[in-house]
């Protein structure tokens, strides 16, 4: 596909331009004229995440010049901080889900310990990232609140595209943990076989087991493997019980999310609907305090005083009057 | 694929290089053509921000300089009298100029000057300068689409304009493509024939080296034609999906707007119908009325059963399952009510306009019959109460357009009951209308009933009999198309521009029809292009038509004329 740039005849026209307007200044811009437009600075934050969120405040040429006056230096509002606390947190996130894939895949492993620190650092993983998604979210329901009005649409958008990063991340954490439990359920119901260790849905073989045993009485060895058995099943279903709490906490946020993300596909993720929408929220604004104006003109106050003021004229007059007459 | 992909790489390309919150602002123009390709979630994940219309910005001093602006416009002098006012005054960290059309020199002047600040980082000509409404067929949208029918001494700046436009648009076509077209256009059209010429002389002339690819050994085909060539089309009832939604209700620039048809709750009042994000529509497009409804009911039956498992919940899992599925689910429910409310809609309008019973005689009008039985039906339909008025007119047209010189009498008859029955009608529309488009000033067999082959295939095809009566006719475009393919394009129907020439057939074949394409056209062309003849076709017109605005067109032009002869 053709484009064709016309960035560097624009230049040499505003570099001939300028220097027609302004002669004395023609001098400072010669410098500047092959970077582009006067010194900016970039402000790029010392981001450790990879995407790039930098803001260009513009600050204006030399003083030496005539033409441009007024110092223009752009600070970005407040909420910008919050959302870049936001990103940062999800970026913190994406990093610890990834190490918590890492952690998941080696427990998956067959080893010989007991694997008891692999599902410590799980846990304290899943925690980990559990809590910044929640602390994400709830700043994120802080950031469209206060603020001046023009740059509510700016912020509605930050905060939409920032749900939808949460969303998607949230849902790849519950993935990896389904996924993780699935495979460990497999992989203890596979070694049941070998090593007649109990889980949820080992009942079967263990009942099976029962039958077979059942003339003979408990022995030693059995009793063992029975309160080994019953300590496992503990251990699992608070395993469990702890995962179904994380899932239960992520569905909350996920709700509370999909009030923010747009759906795909519909009128709202049109860009035209959206430019449309906003001219006329401004117009009904503009009617509504119009509106407001006026009955506030007809307001029962402005008559009230009015009335009051003509009163008193009146009995000014009746005083005079009567001064006149006696 | 191809327009649409093309916009969206101009649009990728302008934001990749960005870093940093935007802010994009757009014309009244422009906001059509990128809205269609991109949606505003897309433009979240790249960080736009805010969008805007370049004459809406409000005027606040509030400086949001820690923006970036990219401005994407079409180069009138309008938005360069915008553009001017705000570099004056800058808002922005820096401003980015992405123009959809080439500037002339006095433009970048007036911009340099008011560049002060120096804001201006760069201005590029990206040239996505159409609306690429499905993957092969596009649209410009012109305003005051009625001067195509104006003879050019009535109003010469506005036609300029006009004709501007529409060369802007093909040249625009071209260069998103890279490469460079031989031009033909349809004889019997003056507005066709200056249109050729003048976008032959951009590519060939004035701009010759923009346009200068790599030459291949057989350049594709710009065929010009004109509406008039083929007044039946627009005029006809539609029974395929998305022409009849458009004929019914009305599409623009793939939205539908249900508010003047029916009241509805805040998210259904407009709906988006496009191909490329909505798959049961996709797949259901070109379908005929039946056979959606079956499709329909299909996709309610699949939804209803999803519903009925996520209310099964039982587990843990599966409430985790379910959580995950939401967002499908809800997608899903979206897009079954949407389809769901489009047929209700249609069904009642069919119902309340007997358009099934009028429907069956505008086929026989356009396709075959004879001139007796014609009549008869006509003039029973007009003296039927519960036929709308729109639909009397479309019948004594369609009639007029195909008996025009068989028994005037019979046709005066007509004239006058339709103005007796309708009192809305302006009188001498149907003969303005044939003075326009009648038989001596078509280009083109519309009705199959001048060339010795094309009356033999239709009595054969009267003969075999045909599958739905409601959906035989085929546009003029089918057979323009078949003759391309075949490569026995007249050369005395449809002339070169100047010395180009053309041997064997080409690869590539973009169609403009100067006054609006129609979605029956479209979808001819989206059928013929799977056929896979080695030959890709691509429509493009002024606007899109459906009956009324047809109509609309027909009357303001009449009317202008009417004021002008007056005149002069």
């Amino acid at each position: 596909m053709a484009t064709r740039n016309r960035t560097f005849i624009f230049w040499r026209y505003r570099d001939a331009l300028k220097s027609v307007r302004a002669p004395t200044s023609g001098r400072s811009h010669a410098a500047a004229s092959s970077g582009g437009g006067g010194p900016v600075i970039e402000m790029s934050n010392a981001t450790p995440f990879k995407q790039t969120r930098s803001y260009a405040p513009v600050s204006t040429n030399d003083p030496g010049t005539s033409t441009v006056g007024t110092q223009t230096v752009g600070l970005p509002p407040a909420w910008v901080d919050v959302s870049e606390e936001i990103s940062s947190y999800i970026q913190r996130a994406r990093d610890k889900m990834a190490q918590l894939a890492k952690a998941h895949a080696k427990a998956l492993m067959p080893s010989f310990g007991d694997g008891k620190e692999d599902q410590h650092r799980i846990e304290s993983l899943t925690y980990e990232v559990t809590d910044l998604i929640k602390r994400s979210e709830k700043r994120l329901r802080k950031l469209s609140a206060g603020g001046p009005f023009e740059d509510s649409t700016i912020r509605k958008n930050v905060q939409r595209s920032l749900a939808t990063d949460l969303q998607s991340l949230s849902m790849e954490l519950r993935k990896k943990q389904s996924n993780y439990l699935k495979r460990l359920q497999q992989q203890k119901e596979g070694s049941d076989g070998v090593d007649l260790e109990m889980n949820l849905n080992g009942t079967r073989s263990l009942r099976e087991d029962d039958d077979g045993f059942d003339g003979m009485s408990f022995n030693k060895h059995q009793m063992a493997k029975l309160k080994k058995s019953e300590a496992l099943t503990v251990e699992r279903e608070r395993e469990i019980q702890q995962v179904a709490e994380s899932v239960n906490e992520l569905a909350q946020v996920m709700k509370d999310l999909s009030v923010l993300v747009i759906d795909q596909g519909t009128i709202i993720d049109r860009i035209d609907y959206n430019v449309q929408n906003v001219a006329v929220t401004v117009d009904k604004g503009l009617k509504q305090l119009q509106k407001a104006e006026r009955n506030q003109k007809q307001g029962g106050m402005v008559m009230c005083a009015s009335v009051l003021v003509i009163m008193c004229l009146v009995m000014l007059l009746l005083l005079i009057l009567k001064e006149i007459i006696f | 694929m191809v327009l649409v992909s093309s916009v969206r790489e101009y649009i990728n390309r302008m934001l990749q290089d960005i870093s940093g919150m935007k802010v994009l602002i757009l014309d009244s123009q422009t906001v059509s053509v990128v809205s269609v390709v991109y949606s505003q979630s897309e433009l979240l994940q790249k960080q736009v921000f805010l969008v805007e219309l370049v004459d809406a910005i409000l005027n606040s001093d509030e400086s949001m300089s820690h923006l970036k602006a990219l401005y994407f416009l079409r180069p009138t002098s309008d938005n360069i009298q915008h553009l001017k006012r705000q570099l004056a005054k800058p808002r922005f960290g820096e401003y980015n100029l992405f123009f959809s059309n080439m500037l002339n020199t006095t433009q970048l002047h007036i911009l340099a000057d008011a560049d002060e600040h120096e804001v201006v980082q760069q201005v590029q000509e990206f040239f996505a300068d159409f609306v690429a409404i499905d993957p092969y067929h596009f649209t410009l949208n012109t305003p005051s689409n009625h001067m195509y029918m104006l003879p050019a001494v009535i109003d010469p700046p506005n036609l300029q304009t006009y004709c501007d436009r529409i060369v802007d648009g093909l040249a625009a076509i071209f260069l998103a493509f890279k490469r460079r077209p031989v031009i033909r256009y349809s004889r019997t059209s003056d507005i066709a024939k200056r249109i050729a010429h003048e976008a032959s002389k951009l590519m060939y002339q004035q701009e010759s080296g923009l346009f200068d690819f790599r030459r291949t050994e057989i350049s594709p085909l710009l065929l010009v034609i004109d509406r008039r060539d083929d007044p039946v089309t627009p005029l006809l009832n539609q029974w395929t999906y998305q022409a009849m939604v458009h004929e019914l209700i009305g599409i623009k620039d793939n939205k539908v707007d249900l508010g003047n048809v029916g009241k509805f709750s805040k998210d259904q009042q407009e709906v988006v119908l496009s191909s490329e994000q909505d798959t049961f529509f996709k797949a259901n497009m070109y379908e005929n009325f039946g056979d959606i409804g079956m499709n329909i009911k299909r996709m309610v039956d699949d939804f209803q059963q999803v519903a009925k498992s996520n209310q099964n919940i039982q587990t843990i899992e599966d409430m985790a399952k379910f959580v995950d599925n939401y967002p499908e689910y809800r997608k899903m429910q979206g897009n079954v009510s949407k389809h769901v409310t489009l047929v209700t809609e249609m069904s009642k309008i069919v119902e309340e306009r007997k358009l099934m019973l009028v429907s069956q005689t505008e086929q026989e009008l356009a396709c075959n019959g004879g001139q007796g039985a014609a009549f008869e039906a006509v003039t029973n339909l007009l003296n039927n109460e519960s036929v709308s008025d729109i639909d009397r007119l479309r019948l004594v047209m369609l009639y007029a357009l195909r008996y025009e010189k068989e028994s005037p009498v019979q046709l005066m008859q007509l004239f006058n009951k339709l103005a007796s029955r309708s009192p809305k009608y302006k009188p001498g529309l149907v003969q303005f209308l044939l003075k326009q488009a009648g038989v001596d000033r078509r280009t083109g067999d519309l009705y199959g009933n001048r060339d010795i082959l094309n009356i033999a295939r239709n009595m054969a095809r009267g003969l075999k009999g045909v599958e739905n009566v409601y959906t035989q006719h085929q546009p003029l475009l089918f057979q323009t198309m078949e003759s391309i393919t075949k490569g026995r394009l007249r050369d005395v129907d449809y002339p070169f521009v100047g010395n180009h020439f053309q041997q064997g057939r080409p690869q590539e074949v973009v169609i403009f029809i100067v006054g609006g394409t129609t979605y029956e056209e479209s979808r001819s062309v989206a059928l013929q292009n799977s056929l896979n003849s080695g030959i890709r076709f691509i429509l493009g017109g002024s606007t899109l038509l459906n009956s009324k605005r047809f109509l609309k067109d027909l009357e303001d032009a009449q009317r202008i004329a009417r004021s002008s002869t007056g005149v002069v």
